[in-house]
C-alpha cells in the first residue's frame, strides 16, 4: 500500500452481530458509529447501505462470529460491508472479529474435510480487507492463513488482573490453574507462570467433536481453588465434566472457570447452571446480555477497551505488542 | 460417464436428484450439517481425486447459509484434489443489484401490517434472526449495559455513559438518511463480490440460468455458462396455450422488454409493454390513516411531503385478448400482480404469468392468490413444492433438470453448449 501522509479519521462500522461491543468501542475512542443499514431483503439476501462518506478514511468494521443460525448471515454481512467500503474508496479496511468465524475448522483432520478457517481468511482478503484484528484465536497458526496482517490480541493480561484482584485477594485457599485439555495447556501454563501458581492438567480422550469422553486429572488439587482456563465455552461439556472431576476425584474446594469466548450454544447455559462451578467469567467478545438473564453464574470481563486501544494504536501507526503484556481497562 | 461426481447442497436436493437421474448417475455422497454453534459442517464422503465435480446449489431459502455452504463444499473438493469444480447455481444468489437506497427494513419497499393485508399492500421484510437487541433503540440497548450487572466494583466502568447518538441503524430511526444532505447513500453492489468469493473458494466454472443482468457474466474471470429457459417457456406457450398466436406477450416492466420481445418474435406473437414510473412525486399524502399511525411522529412530515408512488401505464392493446406476462423472476410478486391488475383493467380476458425463477418471498403467495393472474408458470430453479401446495392448480412447474443435465454432460465431454441456447432440451 502506498504511504499517504494526509490525515484521515477512524470510521467505526458495526454489523448486526454485536452492536453493543461496537458502541462501547466507539465510546472508548470517543467516536460515533458510522451510519450504516445492514439488513435483509425479503428473500433473505443481506443488504447494506452506507449513509456517510468514507472516502480515504480508516475504516474499522466490528463483527463477531456468533448467532447460531444467523452466523453465516453475519459472515456475509461482514464480507458485503468490506466490499461496500472498498468500492466506496476507503483508504484502509480493518475487520475486527473478536471471535473468529469457523476458527475450529482449521485443519484437515480427516479425508476431504474442508479447512474452512483458511477459506474464511481467503474470503476476507478477496472482499478487500486490509487488516484483521482478532482475539485469542483458537489456533494462532490461523494467522498464517492470511496474506494480510493479522493482530491476534490476547485476553490474558485482562484475565491476569482479574484473577489477581478478584480471586487471589479474596480466596482463603491456595490457587491452582487448570487446563481442561492438553490443547490449552500452553495457555494455562503461561497464566500459572505469570501468577507464580501451580498448574494441573486434565487429559481427555475425545470421541467426536462436541462430545467429551474419559478424563484423567494430572496434578494435585486437594483443598485448592481451581481456576479452569480455556479459550472458549461452547456446549460446556468439557467445562462441566472437568468441574466434576476436580471436585469429586481431585477433592478441590472450589472451581472457577475463565474463558475468552462464551459461545454457549445448545444447552451450554443450562449445563453451567446445573454444574458445581461457582462462577464462569467470560469476555464480551460475543453478545451475552441475553445469556446473563438465564444464568447468575456468568460474569463479564469487558474487552472493549483492549480492542479500542488496538484500533487507536493501529490508526496512529504505533506498536500493538504493548497490549500483549499489559491489561487495558 | 467416467470421473464425474455431482453433489447437492441442502437448497434443492430434488433438482439434483433429477439431474443425476438424467445423467444416469448416483448422487455424490456428502454429509451436510451444522455444528452446535451454527457453523456449517461439510464432509465429502466420495473420493473426488482427479474427478470432474459439479455442485448444485440454488440461491433460495436461507440464502447466506446456502451460499457459504456452497463455498465450503467447493473449497473442500478443491483441497481434496478435484480436477475441476463447477458450481451449478440454477438461481444465482445476489443477482439483482438494487440501485435505489435500501430503507431501514433492508428493502427498497416499505412494510405494512400483515393483518391489514390488501391487494395493494406492500410486502413486509424479514429481519435477521436473534436480533432482539437490535430492534430496541441504540441508547436503551446500551443502558441495559451488561457491565452494570456485574457485582464486582473493580469491573464496573462507573463513568460509562453512552452517547445519545450511537448512530447505527437502530438509532437512525425509520426516517432513514433523508435528513442527510449532500451525500447519496452508498449501496453495496454485491455482484463482483459474489463472483470473487466463488472464484476465491476454488470454483473453476459456473453454470446458471437466466441471469437478471447479462452483465453479471463480466464479473467473473472463469468460464461462465448462462443457460436460457426461453426454449422451455416457448415450448409451454406453443403446447399448452390454446390459440397462442392470438395472445399478447406482455413485459411487466421495461427492463424485461428484451426478454419478452425475443419470445414474441420467435413465436410471431404481438407484444405489449407495461411502463412503470417508479418515482412519481405527489403533493397530497395518499397514505391510509393506519399507515400514518404506524409511522413515527417525526416521519409524518417527511411522509407527507416526500411520498413517492409508482404509476404504471400500458403500451399496446390487450382488449379481449389472452395476455402472457413474461419475467425472469418473481420475488415479492409486487410487479407482476400490479401488472396483471392493469391488464385486466384494460380488458384482458385471461392472464398467464410465465417466470423463470419463482422465489415468492414474503407475502408473495398471498398476493398472487388475490391477484388477477389466472395461471402462473414457473420453472423449478428453486424448490416449488411448497408453492404448489399453497397455490394448487394455479401454479404449473416446468422442469429444468434436463437442461442442466445436458449442459453438465456437454461440459464434461467438452462439447459445445450453445445448441442448448436455441433449442433447449
Amino acid at each position: 500500500m502506498t504511504v499517504d501522509k494526509t490525515p484521515n479519521h477512524i470510521k467505526l462500522l458495526a454489523g448486526n452481530s454485536h452492536l453493543e461491543l461496537a458502541q462501547k468501542i466507539a465510546y472508548v475512542l470517543d467516536a460515533t458509529l458510522c451510519k450504516v443499514y445492514v439488513n435483509q431483503t425479503t428473500n433473505r439476501e443481506s443488504a447494506v447501505t452506507i449513509g456517510e462518506s468514507i472516502r480515504d478514511e480508516d475504516v474499522y468494521i466490528v463483527q463477531t462470529g456468533c448467532g447460531g443460525d444467523a452466523i453465516n448471515d453475519y459472515l456475509m454481512e461482514l464480507l458485503i460491508l468490506i466490499h461496500a467500503c472498498k468500492s466506496a474508496s476507503a483508504r484502509r479496511i480493518t475487520a475486527i472479529i473478536p471471535n473468529f468465524f469457523y476458527a475450529r475448522q482449521d485443519k484437515k483432520d480427516k479425508s476431504r474435510a474442508p479447512i474452512t478457517a483458511k477459506l474464511i481468511a481467503n474470503l476476507l482478503t478477496t472482499a478487500g480487507c486490509n487488516h484483521v484484528i482478532t482475539l485469542d484465536l483458537h489456533a494462532s497458526q490461523i494467522q498464517g492463513f492470511f496474506n494480510i496482517p493479522v493482530d491476534n490480541l490476547y485476553a490474558e493480561p485482562n484475565v491476569l488482573s482479574y484473577i489477581k484482584e478478584n480471586i487471589i485477594n479474596k480466596s482463603p485457599n491456595e490457587i491452582i490453574i487448570v487446563s481442561p485439555d492438553a490443547g490449552g495447556a500452553k495457555r494455562a501454563a503461561s497464566i500459572a507462570d505469570k501468577l507464580d501458581k501451580s498448574f494441573a492438567l486434565i487429559h481427555k480422550e475425545r470421541a467426536k467433536p462436541n462430545e467429551v469422553s474419559k478424563m484423567v486429572l494430572v496434578g494435585d488439587v486437594t483443598g485448592k481453588t481451581c481456576i479452569i482456563v480455556d479459550d472458549m465455552a461452547d456446549t460446556c461439556g468439557t467445562l462441566c465434566k472437568a468441574t466434576n472431576l476436580l471436585l469429586e476425584e481431585g477433592k478441590a474446594k472450589e472451581v472457577i472457570g475463565i474463558v475468552t469466548h462464551g459461545i454457549f450454544s445448545g444447552t451450554g447455559i443450562t449445563r453451567i447452571n446445573n454444574s458445581n462451578m461457582s462462577k464462569l467469567v467470560c469476555t464480551n467478545s460475543l453478545p451475552l446480555t441475553e445469556k446473563l438473564k438465564e444464568s447468575n453464574k456468568i460474569e463479564i470481563l469487558d474487552i472493549s477497551g483492549l480492542l479500542a486501544e488496538a484500533i487507536r494504536r493501529l490508526h496512529n501507526g504505533e506498536s500493538v505488542s504493548y497490549l500483549f503484556t499489559n491489561a487495558v481497562d | 460417464m467416467k470421473d464425474i461426481v455431482v453433489f447437492s447442497g441442502v437448497s434443492h436436493p430434488n433438482l439434483t436428484e433429477r439431474i443425476c437421474r438424467d445423467l444416469s448417475l448416483e448422487r455424490g455422497k456428502v454429509e451436510l450439517k451444522k455444528f452446535s454453534n451454527g457453523e456449517t459442517a461439510v464432509t465429502i464422503k466420495d473420493s473426488v481425486r482427479e474427478k470432474d465435480v459439479f455442485i448444485v446449489q440454488s440461491g433460495c431459502g436461507h440464502v447466506n447459509d446456502n451460499f457459504i455452504q456452497l463455498l465450503v463444499m467447493i473449497s473442500a473438493c478443491k483441497t481434496s484434489s478435484a480436477k475441476r469444480v463447477t458450481a451449478v447455481l440454477p438461481f444465482f444468489p445476489y443477482s439483482r443489484q438494487s440501485d435505489a437506497p435500501y430503507n431501514h427494513k433492508g428493502s427498497p419497499l416499505t412494510s405494512t401490517k400483515k393483518s391489514e393485508y390488501t391487494f395493494d399492500s406492500i410486502p413486509s421484510t424479514p429481519r435477521p434472526m436473534s436480533r432482539s437487541d437490535f430492534t430496541t433503540s441504540g441508547s436503551t440497548a446500551a443502558q441495559n449495559n451488561i457491565i452494570n450487572n456485574n457485582t464486582n466494583p473493580s469491573l464496573v466502568k462507573s463513568t460509562y455513559q453512552p452517547k445519545q447518538i450511537a448512530t447505527n441503524a437502530s438509532s437512525v430511526g425509520s426516517k432513514g438518511f433523508l435528513s442527510i444532505t449532500g451525500y447519496k447513500s452508498w449501496n453495496a453492489q454485491s455482484g463482483t463480490l459474489i463472483a470473487n468469493l466463488l472464484t476465491c473458494a476454488g470454483a473453476d466454472q459456473i453454470i446458471t440460468m437466466d441471469l437478471h443482468d447479462p452483465q453479471y457474466q463480466g464479473f467473473f474471470d472463469i468460464p461462465f455458462d448462462n443457460l436460457y429457459s426461453k426454449p422451455l417457456l416457448q415450448h409451454y406457450i406453443q403446447q399448452y396455450i390454446p390459440n397462442y398466436k392470438d395472445a399478447v406477450v406482455v413485459s411487466p416492466d421495461s427492463g424485461g422488454a428484451k426478454r419478452a420481445t425475443a419470445i414474441a418474435d420467435n413465436l410471431g406473437m404481438s407484444f405489449a409493454l407495461i411502463h412503470k414510473e417508479r418515482r412519481h412525486k405527489v403533493d397530497t399524502p395518499s397514505l391510509t390513516a393506519q399507515a400514518i399511525n404506524s409511522l413515527e411522529q417525526e416521519d409524518k412530515l417527511v411522509a407527507k411531503s416526500q411520498k413517492l408512488i409508482a404509476t404504471t401505464m400500458l403500451v399496446g392493446d390487450v382488449t379481449d385478448k389472452v395476455c402472457i406476462l413474461i419475467d425472469d423472476l418473481v420475488d415479492t410478486s409486487y410487479t407482476i400482480t400490479r401488472a396483471s391488475k392493469l391488464l385486466k383493467d384494460q380488458g384482458a380476458s385471461y392472464v398467464y404469468a410465465i417466470v423463470t425463477h419463482g422465489i415468492f418471498s414474503g407475502d408473495a403467495i398471498r398476493r398472487i392468490k388475490q391477484s388477477n393472474i389466472d395461471k402462473l408458470i414457473s420453472t423449478n430453479t428453486v424448490p416449488q413444492e411448497e408453492h404448489v401446495k399453497e397455490l394448487g392448480d394455479m401454479l404449473e412447474v416446468l422442469d429444468v433438470s434436463r437442461l442442466f443435465g445436458e449442459a453438465i454432460r456437454r461440459i464434461h465431454n467438452g462439447e459445445s453448449v450453445s445448441m442448448l441456447f436455441d433449442h433447449g432440451w
